[in-house]
This record gives structure tokens, sequence and C-alpha cells, in this order.
């Protein structure tokens, strides 16, 4: 655990990352001006008339998604690396599948099969008389569920990586000293991949407060939802902004909390003797009951909603809905996600380096200030930007570079969640020996820090990549003219209920997202992540 | 790993440089070219679109947004602003439009020759293309046709639980509320709308499409939308039952609430001469027949008749405000939305 400390004169790297810093922060510094600046007449009337429903609404979602994605992502993680069963090696990629499907696709799907009338209670119905009623879909544990089953692979993956990583020989001391199965797990292996769950749920509640498409689909009233309405009902954002203030606040509070937990469980690998765990091979009864879970998790959260796409798409593909345009749709949502999530790859790094490295006060309000924009919920991100752009450097105003700046300002988060694990795995240790060995500072990085931290940074530009192609809100408001992508046209099909039209774009955004998500996954990415380490 | 740090800053370098060209090509833009913003549905605007394209051979780019959102960016883009034409479905933005100087006035002959003064802006900024109105759409399961005649009756107990309303947001319920607020004064509407929200309860709308479903599933009694959502769903569901009245037609009612889709030319537009072309169109009789038709509306112009499905024009009143006065009622209409705490 021993750390460096040194004083540091401010390098060109830490002016970077100030000056990142400082430009993603202005977006939501803009929000703040105009919400502190509002006539206390409007805070009192949205105090009487919306916010505390808002609020409720808001913070209850959270907490029960946050519930339900760590009992699925950790079970998840835990069965598909410590049990052997038919067909694990297939089931622990098809688990991170859900991330390749939006929340709106998959709130429309359960809409239309679970809704009033719908196909599920249509069959209830002739088995329970017709008075049965089931589980509504736009109610409080249908709209959590729903978040969760979308949400989940977050935790699943980062709390598998961290299993992968775990040197069993913690566990072994802890057996060999007699401690029993389950305090171990509660006493040693838990506390060890605590940070990755951390991160996990983290990142699943600022999904969740910042999600628009899902709340807005099945009616349940959030602040982000209560935001886009005010915005796209108001002339003025005054009322926005008031409530992009109250969101953002929100997420600082958790931000600063979750940070400070994890703050007090870093761990690094400080021996070479790495030896992952063996798998457990489970009996005929726990094969079983492992293959029921794992099917019916994954059948909910991606292969019910996937094959309810197929269908509407050879159907919407018989009516013809596939033409010339559709290229320029598929060539438009490739470009746009790849380029932002490199940009924000190139963006984070210095603010996610400094922070782990080095971390001052400065440099890590540097990277909390990165972390402020995906709390502002993306149609105030876009209008933030958009007015910023306007007013400063309005010869940008229409071209890609606006609606590229918005993505890296909401997703950077995303990206900043694994490279900095990814960061703190590598002991400073290694990169000082470098250093006496003689390497220069930029050779250190390139042939010590840079091969270390590669798996992380590649999930990062991955979730990122992800996330930019699912993206709505900002791309609605901010892409320039002839420029739609395959999310908008999911949007603009579906919110018209044309849902077999928005069908076949759907289905692509998902296997567009496949390769990226295999590679996330892939068995020659871990491979290497054990090479590293060892 | 130092070749995949290389493969990932080449493959920055080219999305980078694809931007900038992009770019380029996009601010050398072609002369015959117009820009179209609209609050419409992308299928209901663009087979005329279409259409015009082929005839003129001037190219169109659309896009399709919210309405407000696009008062908003055309506000926010000010001169810089792409576009050469918007387009929506509501006149009180279009005259919001016109009041913040983003559209310019315009003087056509065409245009005065076939849509009625009513239906456009003083200078002729925007010009109405198609009329609508709200109507009340019942399952005739659930309802008798005499059972509902006015607004005010949704707002009755007897309908709790069992009506749908559109949320707060939408330009139409905003537009209708003003119309009511002008009618009856401050005190009746707030009742009016206090009603409404305790009957609705949490059966608030998105889209007018999902009452009209939702009213054909039996999920609640009768709902508030648009004409043609009743007219699109019977169109793909003949059997569905569901029924519209044409509300507050009794003696000395406020007549049926009315909006229009409009049209107007960018202040800032370089390309006014096409822009013109494509408003002569769409006030031309054929234009106007094919524009209302798309989305089963009510055409301006007095010599083309409505789609026969419809309710015949001539056989219901509209309510008397202004549709100009829309937008200067806005402001007070949603503060009195947001008091009574519609959501």
């Amino acid at each position: 655990m021993l750390t460096a400390t040194r004083a540091h004169p401010p390098s060109s790297l830490q002016w970077i990352s100030l000056i990142t810093a400082a430009f993603l922060v202005l977006p939501t510094c803009y929000i703040l001006y105009v919400a502190l600046t509002a006539a206390p007449t409007v805070w009192s009337r949205l105090w009487s008339t919306r916010i505390p429903e808002l609020l409720w609404n808001t913070l209850s979602l959270a907490a029960g998604v946050a519930l339900t994605t760590l009992l699925l992502g950790v079970s998840l993680a835990w069965i598909t690396v410590r049990y052997e069963f038919p067909g694990r090696r297939v089931w622990e990629w098809a688990l991170a599948l859900p991330l390749a499907m939006p929340t709106y696709v998959l709130a429309y799907v359960y809409a239309h099969l679970l809704g009033m009338g719908g196909p599920v209670e249509q069959g209830w119905q002739t088995i329970m008389g017709p008075d049965a009623r089931l589980l509504s879909p736009q109610s409080f544990v249908g709209v959590t569920l729903i978040m969760a089953l979308d949400t989940f692979p977050f935790v699943y993956l980062l709390v598998r990586g961290a299993l992968l990583n775990l040197n069993i020989s913690f566990e072994e001391v802890a057996r060999a000293c007699g401690v029993s199965p389950w305090t171990t797990l509660w006493r040693v292996t838990l506390p060890l991949i605590r940070p990755a769950i951390a991160a996990g749920l983290a990142l699943v509640i600022l999904y969740v407060i910042s999600d628009f498409g899902a709340v807005s689909l099945l009616r349940y009233q959030t602040l982000t939802y209560a935001v886009y309405q005010q915005m796209t009902s108001r002339y003025d954002h005054t009322a926005a902004s008031i409530l992009s203030l109250l969101l953002v606040v929100m997420a600082i509070i958790f931000l600063v909390t979750e940070r400070w937990f994890r703050q007090r469980s870093r761990f690094y690998q400080t021996s070479g003797r790495y030896r992952r765990a063996t798998r457990h091979h489970a009996g005929p009864a726990g094969t079983a009951l492992i293959t029921g879970y794992v099917v019916l998790v994954f059948g909910a959260a991606f292969g019910i909603p996937a094959a309810m796409l197929i269908q509407w798409s050879i159907e919407a593909i018989a009516q013809g809905a596939l033409d010339a345009r559709f290229l320029g749709f598929i060539w438009n949502s490739s470009f746009l996600s790849a380029l932002a999530a490199c940009g924000a790859v190139i963006i984070g790094l210095p603010l996610a380096y400094l922070a782990s490295r080095r971390p001052s006060r400065l440099n890590l309000a540097c990277l909390q200030a990165a972390y402020a924009g995906y709390a502002l919920p993306g149609p105030v991100a876009a209008l933030a930007v958009l007015v910023l752009f306007t007013h400063f450097v309005p010869v940008l105003y229409g071209t890609v570079v606006v609606l590229l700046v918005a993505y890296i300002l909401h997703f950077l988060p995303v990206g900043l969640q694994s490279m900095e694990p990814a960061l703190q795995q590598v002991t400073p240790n290694v990169e000082e020996v470098a250093r006496t060995l003689g390497c220069t500072t930029r050779r250190t990085l390139r042939r010590v820090t840079l091969p270390l931290i590669r798996n992380g940074f590649i999930a990062a530009w991955v979730l990122m990549f992800l996330q930019t192609m699912k993206e709505l809100p900002a791309t609605l408001l901010l892409r320039p003219v002839g420029f739609d992508t395959l999310a908008i046209r999911v949007w603009l099909e579906a919110s018209e209920e044309y849902y077999q039209l928005a069908a076949p774009a759907a289905l692509l955004i998902v296997l567009l997202s496949l390769p990226a998500l295999l590679l996330l996954v892939s068995k020659d990415w871990r491979g290497r992540d054990q090479e590293v380490v060892s | 790993m130092a070749s995949s740090c290389r493969t990932f800053l080449a493959l920055t370098l080219f999305l980078g440089a694809l931007t900038l060209s992009q770019w380029a090509t996009g601010t050398a833009e072609a002369a015959e070219k117009l820009v179209v913003y609209s609050g419409r549905a992308e299928r209901l605007i663009k087979p005329v679109l279409d259409e015009f394209q082929a005839k003129s051979g001037i190219q169109i780019e659309l896009l399709s947004s919210g309405t407000t959102e696009l008062v908003n960016r055309l506000q926010a883009e000010g001169d810089h602003t792409p576009a050469d034409v918007f387009l929506t479905n509501d006149a009180g933005s279009l005259e919001h439009a016109r009041e913040l100087k983003l559209l310019r006035p315009m003087n056509m002959r065409e245009v005065e020759r076939a849509i009625p003064s009513q239906f456009r802006a003083t200078d002729n900024s925007w010009v109405g293309l198609s009329g609508r109105f709200w109507i009340v759409v019942y399952n005739t399961n659930l309802v008798k046709p005499d059972q509902i005649k006015s607004l005010f009756d949704l707002a009755q107990p007897q309908w709790k639980d069992k009506i749908a309303v559109p949320n707060s947001g939408s330009e139409y319920l905003q537009a209708g509320v003003s119309v009511i607020k002008a009618t009856f004064g401050d005190e009746r509407t707030k009742q009016f709308l206090q009603g409404l929200k305790a009957n609705a309860g949490t059966q608030v709308y998105q889209k007018s499409s999902q009452i009209v479903d939702a009213v054909a599933k039996g999920q609640v009694a009768a709902g508030i939308v648009n004409h043609y959502y009743v007219y699109r769903h019977l169109a793909t569901q003949p059997t569905a039952p569901i029924a519209a009245v044409m509300t507050d037609q009794q003696e000395g009612g406020m007549g049926a609430i009315m909006n229009v889709t409009g049209i107007g030319v960018t202040r800032a537009s370089k390309h006014v001469e096409s822009a013109k072309l494509l408003i002569e169109f769409l006030v031309a009789q054929a234009g106007q027949k094919m524009f209302a038709d798309l989305d089963k509306e009510y055409p301006l112009h007095p010599d083309v008749k409505a789609d026969p499905s419809l309710i015949d024009r001539r056989t219901f009143r509209a309510a008397q405000v202004p549709l100009a006065r829309l937008a200067e009622l806005r402001e007070a209409t949603l503060t009195l939305i947001e008091q009574v705490g519609l959501r």
C-alpha cells in the first residue's frame, strides 16, 4: 500500500486536465446560473406542485433499480466465474448482451407485451377469468424491473472482471486459517470486489436518474422526464434548469459518497504470485437451478425483446421499410459513436491518470467535474452546449462537433468509471521501478503504464460507443440537418406508434453493438489481462 | 502494445479528418436546396415534400422534431440557422416565432387568394395549411352516444379514473386550454382542469395515438385528442369500438376547439424564392388536397373538399378565438396548468 508522496510542480498534463475540467463544467454552470437567478415565484410554484413527487419518484426508482441490479449482477458474476455448467462460455458473454438493448426499446416491447390487452394479459385472462390483471409495466415495480433488466450488466461485467482478477490466494489463506466459506465470502472476497460493485452501482444509478427513453414511454414521472417536459413545453428554460439543478445536486451528493467509500478500499496486487480460482462443477440439481436462473434473466432482458424486434422487423421489411436512406443512418450512427468514444478516451486520460496517480485535491476536483456531466440530463446538456456554442463559436453550430461535445460531456463518466479502476490496478511501484531503471516519463507511460491499463481503456471505449449509439435526447436536439441516426429513427417511428417500422433500426442498433460487446468479454481479452497481472 | 496505441490514434485521426471533410462539404451548400424544420410527424409531411421535390427539382432537407424544441432551436441559432422554412402543427407556436422575429413577412398573392385571412398571420409571416379539431373519443361499449356533449362533461365526478388526457407539454393541450380560458375565464377553466386531473389520475399520455389506443382497449372510457387520430386508428383497425364527438355544439356552447398546421419562411433564409415556390405549391388546390388528406385534416382552401370519412365541416362550428391570440395567451395558460398541477 505504499504510495509515493512527493511535491509535484504543475505539469503540462495538469494544465490540460484543468482546462478540460473547466470546459466540462461550463454547461453545468450555465444551468446553475439560470436556475439560481430564477424568480422566487417560479421556485415556490415548482415546490408546491411538482418537486416533492418528482424527488420521491426518482429516488425510489434509483434505489429499487440499484438493489435489483446488485442482486442480479453479483449473483450472475459469481455463478459464471466460480461454477462450471453446460454452456457457461456462451452464457458469460450472453449476459452482457442487454447492454446493446436501449432502455426505450425494452420499455416499448414490454409496454406492448404486458400492457393492457397485450398478448400476455390475454393469455392470463383465458386462465384466470376476464377480470384478472397482471403487473402493469407502468407501475413502480414494472418500471424498476424493466430498468434493472437493462442495466444489471454494468454490475455484472465490472464484478466479473474483479472476480477474475482476484488472487485466490487471499481466500485460501482465510480458509487455511479455519474461516468458514461464508465468512470468507463476507470478510475477504466481497470487500475485495467492493470497488467494482460500487463502480457498477454508480453507473446504474446515474443511468437511471438521467434516463429519458424508458420513463417517458412508461409514463413514470422522474426529474429527467419532467425536465424534458418543461423544456419542450416552455420557451424559457428556467423551470427545466431548476429541476436540473436538483438532479445535479443529487448526483454530486451521491458521487461524493460513493467516492468516499471507494477511497477507503483501494487494493493493489502486491505479489507476483497470482492464481485464479478453480471452477466448481455444479451437480445435476445445481446445474438445473443455475441454468434456469440464467435463462430466465437472459430471456427477460434480451431473448424475448430481441425475438419481438426480429418479428416486427420482418413485418416492416415486408412493408418496404428498408430503403437506401437506411445505409446513411447506419453510417451516421457508427461514425458518431466511434468519434465520440475516441474523443472521450483522449479527454478522459489526463483526468483519470492525475486523479489516480497524484490524488491532490485539485486533481480529484477535476475528475469530479467530469462526472457532473452524466447527471446533467441529455436534453439539458444539449441545450447548454447549444447556447454556449452559438454564443462563442457560432461557425461550428449545426456541425457534428457540437453533438460530439454533448456526447463526450454526457458519456465521459461511463468511460472514467472503467478507466479509473484500471489505473488504480497499476501499482505506483511498478512505474517507479521503471523510472529507477532509467526510463523517461514518456517511456514509462508507453512501455509500462499504457500496456497495463489497455484493457480498462478498451472497456471504456466500448461502453462509450454503446451509450452514444443509443443516445436519444441530445441527438434529437443537436443533430445537424440530414444527420439522423438509427436511434432517431427508432424514436421517430416508435413515438408515432409505428412499432413495426421502428424495429429494423432498433434491431440494427443491437446488431452494431454486438461486435463491440464481444470484444469486451472475449477470451482473448481476458487471457491477456491475466498475463499482465502476473 | 504500442501498435494498439497507434491503431487508436490512427482511428481517431481518420474520424477527425472525416468530420472536417463533412463540415467542409456542409458549408459549401448547393444552390437549389431548402432546409425544412418540421414539428409534424415525418410520415405525414414527407410524401408532400417528396412530391414538391420531384416537381420543382429543389432538394428538401427535412429535420423533424418537437414544435417548441424547434422554436427554441431557431431562436438559439439566430442568424446562423440553416433552416429556410418552419412548418408546424400549432398556430400559437408559429405566432410566437413571428413575435420573436424568427419569421419573414411575406407578400404573396397566391396565399391571399387561397387561404382565408383568419388562418394567417397579419403580415403573412406564417400561413395556415390545414385545420384540426379537439374531439372526445369514446369507447362505444362503455359510453352511450349522448352521455358526452361538451368537454366540460369530462370533468364531472362520474368519470373518475375513466378518462385519458394528453400531458401538459403537448402544444395542442395548451392551445385548447387557451381557447377555453379566453372563452370562460380563469375560474371556470381552473375548475375544469382540476376535474380533468382528478378523473385522469395516472392516465396522462405523451402521444394522442396512445390515448385512442387506451380508449379502444377499454382501459379508459373516453379521452381528448385531435380528430384525425381517431380516423388513423380506424384505418388500421376498422372494428375498434370507438367513436368521436365534436364537442360543445349545443345552443350557446363554445364550439369545437380548432388549431391549424402552418408554414413560415425564416428571416435568416437565403433561399426565399425557393421557399415561396414551396408555399405556393402547398396552398394550391392540389397541394391542399394532398396535404390535408395525408393526415385526415380539413383543408383551409375554401374550394378544396375534405376527406369524405370526416365529419362534414359544414355541420359544426368552431370556437371564436382568433388563432393569432394563442401565442399571447400561452404563458398565462401554462401558469394555470401548472397551478392545477397537471402532469
